[in-house]
């Protein structure tokens, strides 16, 4: 049914929109692809996780993971990536490879920490599924629909309506400039890994939840989608990311539905990817001239 | 009364020198200009004054204050207004956020909203099109709001770097016309420019910059009648 499956594609694009939108915000700002991203997703699911089995309070879970994850951002923005960024004539690949070797270690870590086995998030929502006709939707996804519309809403607010928020899209523009205006860019770096990372770990968290598994190696797909997503939405443009989030869990979905399993369902986004910038190069939404 | 000193100052990328040994004055209420070739190192000088490029060795002091190794942040917070080379306005904001974003720094909001009501009557250009994104506006346009971007700050050194590049004659006079009514309404201004023959025209005292060194120092009147500066930068 197609109703159906609108709805299971929303809600996946809406997750690989909040995945990926840790990388925009990041890669707007510093101009570095940040892979490491993918290892916030992991380590949010993992706190989210622990904070639950031990509160069983889902929001205080999503929360305070989110802030631990997004102080855990500012602590490696400023001690591994601004030191390295900073040095005269880094090429963009230093920074993007030391990204890869973050994202490494910390699926390492977490499988000596905690072992590599499968952890069961064990979220149970009271309420069983709500039927209308033949439409199911379960009442994690309306939590996760929500809690992302939330998310986003927030995003925007600081962005579009706050001090803060024109400081960072002007330093996302022109950080030299900025500064000259009287803007501590160092504000708008840590703004970035903050919401960035929280993202991020929110992310993680929904998808723990939806299938009810964490792992080590969670991060691994997420890790080259994101790239995926972001290239589509016009790298370092959080309106583009959420279209190309919504138009990948999308295109994912239905095709997955309609067409079988001619294609693996992870691949779909590539083709949607290089079909996209074969049309338009500059993404879908595009991010400026200048 | 000094506004602006800078003290031998060094400047490099990476090894390359391009800055050497520079000393600058700039007294108060005084329109000083810095001329030189393409690539003398004007822009780097600027730039160091902003807070945008590190120094080597040596001294800058603002208004009595040693500012050497001060963010550019705080340098605009003590009134040191930018107009950078290329206009650079922020292209994806419109032309209120980018007067905003000139006066980031001052808290006092109906201060803000004054200086930018100001800044429109000066510009009524950039008034009608206040809601519009920069980088759709014409050059010249563009220029009126780097311009206005550096006086919503309210500045007591203004730091202009190149003002005249790729405008129209006429609007160039507009700019030069402009800077001298600011200097008169007592704003200290240190220009740079390759326009020698404008520039000196409107300024009191001049510094002639080439490959780094300062080559000759002395009022704008005797640059403009001085042999080497006709030759090489006035065409005649
Ligand atoms: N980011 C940079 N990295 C390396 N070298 C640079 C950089 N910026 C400027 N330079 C060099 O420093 C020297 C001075 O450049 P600068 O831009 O200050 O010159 P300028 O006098 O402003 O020239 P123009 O009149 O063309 O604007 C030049 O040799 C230039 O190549
Ligand atoms: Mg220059």
């Amino acid at each position: 049914m197609l109703m159906q499956q609108l709805v299971n594609g929303v809600m996946i694009g809406s997750v690989y929109a909040l995945t990926a939108m840790g990388a925009t915000l990041i890669y707007g700002i510093l101009r570095i692809l940040d892979i490491a991203n993918a290892a916030a997703y992991a380590i949010g699911a993992y706190l989210g996780w622990y904070i639950y089995s031990i509160s069983h309070n889902l929001l205080l879970a999503f929360l305070l993971s989110m802030i631990l994850t997004g102080l855990i951002g500012v602590v490696i923005q400023k001690y591994i990536y601004y030191p390295i960024i900073s040095k005269p004539n880094v090429i963009p690949i230093v920074p993007l490879i030391t990204s890869v070797g973050l994202f490494t270690i910390t699926g390492d870590l977490i499988r000596l920490i905690l072992g590599p086995n499968v952890k069961e998030f064990g979220v149970v929502f009271k309420s069983g599924a709500i039927k209308i006709g033949k439409l199911i939707i379960n009442p994690e996804w309306i939590f996760i629909i929500v809690l992302t519309a939330v998310l986003f809403a927030i995003l925007w607010f600081i962005l579009n309506k706050t001090r803060l928020g024109l400081a960072w899209r002007a330093t996302a523009e022109d950080s030299e400039i900025a500064k000259a205006m009287g803007v501590n860019t160092n504000i708008s770096m840590a703004l970035s890994y903050i919401l960035g990372y929280g993202f991020a770990a929110s992310a993680g968290i929904m998808v723990g939840m939806l299938y009810n598994s964490i792992s080590p190696t969670m991060g691994d797909i997420p890790s080259y989608k994101m790239l995926a997503i972001i290239v589509l939405g016009g790298l370092g443009n959080p309106v583009g990311t959420v279209v190309a989030g919504l138009i990948i869990g999308l295109a994912e979905t239905l095709v997955s539905a309609y067409m079988g399993s001619i294609l693996p369902r992870d691949a779909i986004a590539f083709i949607v990817l290089i079909f996209v910038l074969l049309l338009k190069p500059s993404g879908l939404v595009s991010k400026k001239s200048a | 009364m000094s506004m602006l000193s800078l003290v031998d100052v060094e400047i490099s990328y990476g090894q390359m020198e391009v800055i050497k040994k520079v000393s600058i004055e700039v007294n108060k209420g005084e329109l000083v200009s810095v001329i030189g070739p393409n690539g003398a190192g004007k822009s780097t000088l600027i730039k160091a004054i902003m807070g945008l490029k590190d120094i080597k060795s040596g001294k800058i002091m603002y208004d009595g204050i040693d500012i050497t190794v001060m963010p550019a942040w705080e340098r605009a917070g003590l009134g040191i207004g930018y107009v950078p080379e290329g206009r650079r306005v922020f292209g994806n904001l419109t032309v209120e956020e980018n007067l905003k974003m000139g006066c980031y720094k001052v808290k006092d909001n109906n201060k803000n909203k004054n200086n930018i009501n100001k800044v429109y009557e000066l510009f009524p250009r950039l008034f009608e099109r206040k809601n519009q994104l920069a980088k759709t506006m014409s050059g010249g346009e563009q220029q009126m709001l780097a311009i206005g971007r550096a006086l919503v700050l309210e500045p007591k050194l203004l730091l202009i770097d190149e003002v005249s590049m790729g405008l129209m004659p006429i609007m160039v006079n507009t700019c030069f016309k402009i800077i001298k009514d600011l200097n008169d309404s007592g704003i200290t201004v240190l220009v740079v420019e390759q326009n020698a023959n404008k520039v000196l025209k409107i300024a009191n005292r001049g510094y002639v910059i080439e490959t780094g060194h300062i080559v000759i120092e002395d009022t704008a009147e005797n640059l403009r009648s001085n042999d080497v500066v006709k030759k090489a930068y006035l065409g005649s």
